[in-house]
């Protein structure tokens, strides 16, 4: 039991990071149509800006953060204007094209400043973790849940409460619509490029101790991410959440009790597996769009 | 001066010209009737107005103002409201909701403003307003109507573009829209009325214009057109109409 418990408080931890890699996988799909392929390099880009800023430069850990953060903000708005703008007008393929571009361009560009190292992190709080009954809560895991369920949270806030919350869901509805109500849809849709980059961006900071930071961890993050999308429902909010912490939770278990070699593998066989049997994910409808 | 003024244009889609040289005016306070059969270029000429589309040559004046080239946010910030075909609210948002984007062209009104004026949609619609927390997915299609009217009513325009707003409606909710846009134009919005359903249209109309193949053929007082032989040929269903 207790070791369920252990593995469970792990995975909800790995999956909090594919959690809101996938978040910003499926804002950026809701606004622009578009499967971003370098969202795990936002994750990789601000674990490396962490680096730069908390170990090379010596800044106190929490303001390194902040200038990650600060440097994913620019980041998005780089991204959304350098590689989804031009092409705005143009049909889905030659953006996703352009985001595949634009990953392999970001990795070789962190490669040529950095060189090819990985490097370690050190956690965002002093303390290791502590001991609840059985089960070791590890500080860094803590760290994670919390700071993914305040980012659920806040996000969930802004979308309901706000009006340029409900600005964005009617550009992620019908974008020409949109426009012709007033809704400033080029400023949404750059906003959405800003936010999931600074999601990407928290997740590689925070998984930076405990994975190495290298130019590759993108990869395999936004893959998982991706799976994660699926699992839950392909386009769904709540989806990509729940989809990210289930996955995490059973790649935990299968390399507990499976195989640790194949850990990486267990998220693409419940993949495979979903689309089998259920490809619409947990949240998804059969029918796609009601009109 | 009239309100809107569209002086020859033509608008191509791709390399298909729609319209051919479209001229019409709109004075303030007429409720004006664009009529023709499918493909004659009716929702062309609004999307050209609203800025969804811009004509390769030829001036739209809205005011006196040129707003050719202008995106569709400016437009609609100027005071020209579009009701596009297909009603198009957003699905996944709630009655409510809808209604209150439809004033993100103003400049952010207060939460007071802004609650008096959704009161003020559910008294011209009563019927969506035991809907107003649902969502509009689950809405039937003169329920969908009517929010999109509401929406387009709360950019509080001067100019009112309204699409087909009786297609697929059933007959009584058809002669409730067509009640609620005189309503409107009692209110002092002035209305451009794109309909397939010419007799309807002609009888709350002041003015029609009948297009065809991207031209005007025909235009005048909406009385007379109601009693041209062709116009009743082609679309009144013949001489017993």
């Amino acid at each position: 039991m207790d070791i369920l418990l252990q593995l469970t408080f792990a995975g909800i931890g790995m999956g909090s990071i594919y959690a809101l890699v996938a978040l910003g996988l499926v804002l950026i799909y809701r606004a622009t149509s578009v499967v971003n392929f370098a969202q795990g390099d936002f994750a990789m880009f601000a674990a490396f800006l962490m680096v730069l800023a908390h170990l090379h430069l010596g800044l106190p850990y929490w303001a390194s953060f902040l200038v990650a953060l600060a440097g994913m903000v620019a980041f998005g708005l780089i991204f959304n204007y350098g590689v989804y703008y031009p092409l705005r007008n143009r049909s889905y393929l030659p953006v996703l094209i352009s985001t595949l571009g634009a990953s392999i361009v970001i990795q070789n560009s962190v490669l040529a400043a950095y060189g090819p190292h990985p490097a370690n992190l050190p956690g965002a709080l002093s303390f290791q973790g502590f001991q609840v009954g059985s089960v070791f809560l590890d500080g860094q895991y803590l760290v994670i849940i919390a700071a993914t369920a305040a980012l659920v949270l806040l996000q969930h806030l802004f979308f309901e409460k706000t009006i340029v919350g409900k600005q964005l869901q009617a550009t992620s509805q019908d974008k020409e619509m949109a426009s012709l109500l007033g809704v400033p849809v080029k400023i949404m849709i750059a906003i959405t490029f800003i936010y999931s980059a600074v999601l990407g961006g928290v997740a590689g900071v925070l998984v930076g101790p405990i994975i190495y930071v290298s130019i590759g961890m993108g990869g395999a993050i936004a893959l998982k991410a991706f799976a994660a999308t699926i699992i839950g429902g392909f386009g769904d909010i709540k989806g990509a959440i729940i989809g990210g912490v289930v996955l995490g939770i059973i790649e935990t278990f299968g390399a507990a009790f499976i195989s640790v070699p194949y850990k990486d593998a267990f998220a693409f066989i419940v993949l495979f597996a979903f689309l089998m049997v259920r490809p619409q994910g947990i949240f998804g409808e059969k029918i796609a769009e009601k009109a | 001066m009239p309100l809107l003024d569209i002086d020859r244009i033509h608008t191509f889609h791709g390399r298909v010209e729609a319209l051919s040289g479209v001229s019409l005016s709109v004075e303030p306070g007429e409720i004006v009737a664009l009529l023709g059969a499918n493909g004659a270029g009716k929702t062309t000429t609004l999307r050209s107005v609203s800025g969804l589309l811009t004509p390769q040559s030829g001036a739209i004046r809205f005011d006196g103002k040129p707003i050719t080239g202008l995106s569709p946010e400016a437009i609609v910030r100027m005071g020209v409201s579009h009701v596009p075909e297909g009603r198009r609210v957003f699905p996944g948002l709630t009655v409510v909701e809808n209604i209150i984007l439809g004033a993100s062209n103003r400049r952010r009104p207060s939460r007071r403003r802004m609650a008096e004026d959704v009161e003020d949609m559910f008294g011209l619609f009563p019927e969506i307003r035991p809907f107003s927390d649902t969502l509009c997915w689950k809405l039937s299609g003169g329920q969908l109507q009517m929010v999109a009217l509401a929406r387009g009513l709360m950019a509080q325009p001067r100019l009112l573009l309204l699409d087909e707003p009786s297609l697929g409606l059933a007959p009584l909710i058809i002669q409730q829209v067509f009640r609620i846009v005189q309503e409107i134009r009692k209110r002092g919005t002035t209305v451009l009325l794109v309909e397939q359903n010419a007799h309807m249209a002609l009888s709350i109309a002041d003015r029609g214009y009948v297009l065809e193949t991207g031209r005007v053929v025909l235009q005048g007082d909406a009385q007379r057109l109601a009693h041209n032989d062709d116009v009743k040929a082609a679309y009144l269903g013949g001489r017993t109409a």
